[in-house]
């Protein structure tokens, strides 16, 4: 079979999952499951066989000829799809089931599948006029999806808020293809590089595709949209739906040419992103929202790859390039992985204990030790540690950032602080995920709904430890994936083509499987020494104090205590507090929020400025008849005017 | 395979002799003050009698109590064998092998603030948040240093990056990768390891429940650390891997013995600093780096 056959197979089977969505929930799962099969299959072959496949079709849509193509670099994305599709699909048979939701769960299985196939079009459409429409399909999709629990008002503000903000993009993206059209006059997309005049539409792109990506200040709509839907909808929405403004943005500058300083503004705003991104991840109290703004951050490291790509090809194909392409997009399969499982341990979380209030959990590892470790694990893999795979996509991207500092050529002056930058955002994430695991998992439990929490059952366990799995395997093994990678890297510029492994990647993998059976060598040994020493129970010693409850622990706020204060001038917290004074004092209070300052503090201003000026105009609108007559009159005697006058020229 | 007794021997080194170090610090800590003080060898004493202790535990920990110390060992343990040994080289050399070194030093971090953050207590809570919201200013400093090294030497191995000397900017490398030892393994000025108020400790607080085996694992690997950024800032000042084995191997044992003095003379002469001048010294060591880095790249203009 042809991937195109399996690719048209896949999209009937998602198609026919729609229609049974609402009556037989287990078929609706095979078919789901196997249509997300298929579209790996499909991908693969494209990956590993190499060929494009396309498909011309006489039948027209919009007067336009349906026109389908799978390379490398769409196969790719396709495999996220894919993969965090199907484990999605598992996880909420359990996770929004319909005992529990009875109204929305059928919807949810539903937009689910449309969702897969809209992002499948997305992928494989190669017109504009019909990659609009799939994306629009896709962004509604979106929409339906985070707003399943419609009954709360949080939910209806985060849906408005996304689609609002999704359409601001469309409308970059509709001026975008529109000139494009207008100036290669087709809508047939495809490789440009004889028209450079159209290199400026790059800008439109960038916006455009940026607001669905969420790089910074883009990302306004990411972290409620994220925290308010259900965790399946939010780890397909960060590990896959943000990854198709990704896509577009690396697409099209692939296949059009671009402005000269296209490298360096990608590049500083991933730096920008990766920074600002997990400093606010770090100050977060909601572990959703720190996952959201986490996603932040990584689109910004996966920009700063695709930032220096595009710098090496105004370099002359510099090899360094190759490297931070490859790091990027593995980084976007990576980050797909580790935070699609990140979001289930959340979602698992919050279907035990109700609550994304990290300051109300604690102590849930030994409830729910296999959420924890999955939990451990994919906070070892997001903070970029060894020997997980999050290590290995940042390291090409570092790879690539370092060979251009010794090249020593101009673009080091954008490579050498988008290097600090990217360590001191790696140390952040790293402080994040412990402040995060440690909230949520370890110590006492704060509240009776953190001490009662039950594990989740095997249809929620089942998917998180395959994408575990996934991140494992990517991790020690990273060769395997060499081929496919490569054949993406190429799609987007051919002679960028290696089928060799580069020579340390080769070594980094037995390194990390070194230390990885190293580490597991260690961690049995000492647990086998301290049982075999004898290993006795006893209260945490806190200075001696007899009684410590679960209240005396460190919060979430204070352990950010220290970072947030160095990032207090874009965090602006709001705090509210009543000091206890006096000899008896009342009861004392204290609150911090970290808003959404971009949001808040800009949009939020500037839009309420124009309300009020649309609120002005309004006031010529009253109902009163004379007046409307009296406009009339007006507007007749100026064009009155206008009309003699310019007849007397 | 000549490469097995090597590693052997490469391991041995390090594993038997990071925690004389301590035991230097202390001798010139006590020799400063006129006191007698605890034998050189006391750290082995003490993880030899820790080994053979049984472990209380906190009723709240789970099993990554015991698991984070094991791995933090290892973690510094792999960070050890990529260091290169002047001539010798490291155990494993390639291409980029710095950021796995830096990022193996966070994993470390990583493990030892899970374990603490297990007991569930308010001062180990207190030292995990400072210890990686420190980190982030010291992690911003070691890179400085290392892309100033990669400039100077346009490499990106630690084999060829540490084997010259800094150049130019070897002073403001050793000033600034100093600080950032003492900030890195807990010593004056920035934490005090003697002190008995848990309020004013960072590495330490982390400990306060650990005991028996799991404790000489985070011990021994905490010398290990401080011998790694010793041998480190030896090696990115002095060109040891020019010199002949014997010269150099001389060269990096009284390199190390310097360094390992100079933090004995430091924490007998200064006091501990307020936690709020932390930031400014760790910044201090960041800018100290960045003008290395800056050295070096106009040094290579030439």
């Amino acid at each position: 079979m042809t991937s195109g056959l399996l690719l048209l197979i896949a999209f009937l089977v998602l198609a026919a999952g729609i229609g049974i969505a609402f009556r037989l929930p287990a078929i609706w799962l095979a078919l789901t499951v196997t249509g997300a099969g298929l579209f790996l299959l499909a991908a693969l072959r494209v990956l590993l066989g190499g060929d494009i496949w396309e498909w011309h079709s006489a039948f027209l849509i919009g007067g336009e000829p349906l026109h389908l193509r799978l390379d490398g670099l769409s196969a790719w994305f396709l495999i996220v799809v894919s993969v965090v599709g199907g484990a999605g699909a598992v996880y909420s048979r359990e996770y929004w089931s319909d005992e529990n939701n009875p109204a929305s769960a059928p919807q949810g299985r539903a937009w689910w599948s449309a969702f897969l196939i809209s992002m499948g079009l997305v992928l494989t459409v190669s017109n504009g006029l019909h990659f609009l429409i799939a994306w629009e399909l896709f962004a509604v999709c979106g929409y339906f999806l985070i707003t399943l629990d419609r009954e709360r008002s949080g939910v209806r503000a985060a849906g408005w808020l996304y689609l609002a903000a999704s359409h601001a993009g469309t409308m970059c993206l509709f001026a975008f293809f529109a000139l494009l059209a207008a100036h290669t006059g087709s809508w047939e997309l495809g490789p440009v590089r004889d028209h450079p005049e159209i290199a400026p539409l790059f800008w439109l792109a960038l916006c455009g595709f940026g607001v669905k990506a969420g790089f910074f200040p883009l990302h306004i709509w990411l972290p409620s949209a994220h925290a308010n839907a259900p965790s399946h909808v939010s780890a397909i929405m960060s590990g896959v739906a943000i990854k198709m403004g990704i896509y577009g943005i690396i697409r099209f500058s692939g296949w059009l040419p671009v402005p000269p300083a296209a490298g360096w503004v990608v590049t500083g705003i991933g730096a920008t992103s990766a920074l600002l991104g997990i400093a606010f991840a770090f100050a977060q109290n909601d572990f959703k929202r720190l996952l959201a703004y986490c996603s932040v951050e990584n689109i910004g490291v996966i920009l700063i790859g695709v930032g220096i790509a595009l710098l090496a090809v105004t370099h002359g194909d510099a090899p360094w390039g190759r490297l931070a392409l490859a790091g990027a997009l593995l980084h976007v399969w990576n980050h797909g992985a580790f935070k699609s499982l990140l979001f289930f341990g959340a979602g698992s979380v919050l279907h035990a204990t109700g609550t994304r209030e990290m300051s109300r959990l604690g102590g849930l590892s030994r409830t729910m030790p296999w959420t924890a470790g999955l939990f451990a694990l994919a906070a070892i893999a997001v903070a970029g540690l060894p020997p997980l795979n999050g290590f290995v996509s940042e390291w090409l991207v570092y790879l690539g950032l370092f060979d251009v500092v010794t090249g020593r050529g101009a673009a080091a002056w954008i490579a050498m602080p988008a290097v600090i930058l990217l360590v001191v955002a790696g140390a952040l994430a790293l402080a994040s995920f412990a402040k995060a695991g440690a909230m949520i998992f370890l110590g006492a439990s704060r509240t009776r709904p953190a001490a009662k929490a039950h594990e989740c059952g095997r249809w929620m366990r089942g998917p998180m430890l395959a994408l575990a799995a996934v991140c494992v395997m990517i991790g020690l093994a990273p060769i395997l994936i060499w081929p496919a990678l490569s054949c993406a890297v190429a799609a987007w510029r051919p002679v960028w083509l290696a089928v060799e492994p580069p020579a340390p990647l080769v070594t980094l993998g037995s390194v990390q499987i070194a230390l990885a059976s190293l580490v597991l060598l260690a961690a049995v040994w000492l647990w086998w020494k301290a049982h075999d020493n004898g290993l006795r129970r006893g209260l945490t010693w806190d200075c001696a104090y007899a009684l410590p409850t679960a209240r005396m622990q460190y919060t979430s706020a204070s352990f950010a205590g220290i970072g947030t204060g160095w990032f207090r001038w874009v965090l602006q917290p709001v705090r509210k507090a009543h000091r206890p004074r006096g000899h008896f004092p009342a009861a004392a209070l204290r609150l911090e929020r970290i808003p959404e300052t971009v949001l808040e503090r800009l949009l939020g201003p500037v839009s309420l400025v124009i309300l009020q000026a649309a609120a002005g105009a309004r006031r010529l609108q009253h109902g009163r008849l004379q007046f409307y007559i009296l406009y009339v009159v007006v507007g007749l005697i100026g064009v009155g005017i206008l009309v003699l006058w310019g007849g007397a020229q | 395979m000549i490469f097995i007794p090597e590693l052997l021997l490469r391991l041995a080194l390090w594993l038997l002799l990071a925690p004389l170090l301590p035991g230097i610090i202390n001798k010139v800590k006590a020799w400063v003050a006129g006191r007698r003080g605890p034998p050189v060898l006391q750290l082995y004493y003490d993880l030899a009698k820790l080994w053979r202790k049984g472990v209380v535990m906190s009723q709240l920990a789970s099993p990554g109590f015991i698991i984070g110390p094991a791995v933090a060992w290892t973690a510094l343990l792999g960070a050890a064998l990529l260091m290169p040994l002047g001539p010798a080289g490291g155990a494993v050399s390639f291409h980029g092998d710095v950021l796995l070194l830096i990022y193996l030093l966070a994993l470390a971090r990583f493990c030892t603030a899970w374990a603490a953050m297990e007991t569930g207590s308010a001062f180990e809570g207190m030292g995990s948040a400072r210890e990686v919201s420190y980190a982030v200013l010291a992690e911003a400093a070691i890179i400085a240093a290392v892309l100033s090294l990669i400039v100077h030497t346009g490499s990106v191995s630690l084999d060829t990056m540490l084997s010259p000397s800094a150049g130019a900017g070897a002073a403001l490398l050793a000033a600034g990768l100093f600080l950032v030892l003492l900030a890195e393994n807990c010593r004056v000025p920035f934490d005090d390891p003697n002190t008995h108020l848990e309020l004013t400790m960072i590495h330490e607080a982390m400990i306060l429940d650990h005991s028996g085996p799991p404790l000489a694992a985070i011990l021994h690997g905490a010398s290990l650390k401080l011998l790694l950024f010793s041998v480190l800032l030896v090696q990115a000042v002095l060109p040891v891997g020019e010199l002949s084995p014997f010269a150099s191997a001389g060269a990096l044992a009284a390199g190390v013995l310097a360094v390992t003095v100079g933090v004995g003379l430091v924490e007998s002469l200064l006091a501990r600093l307020a936690f709020k001048r932390v930031p400014l010294l760790l910044i201090t060591a960041f800018l100290l780096c960045l003008f290395a880095l800056l050295v070096a790249w106009k040094g290579g203009a030439q």
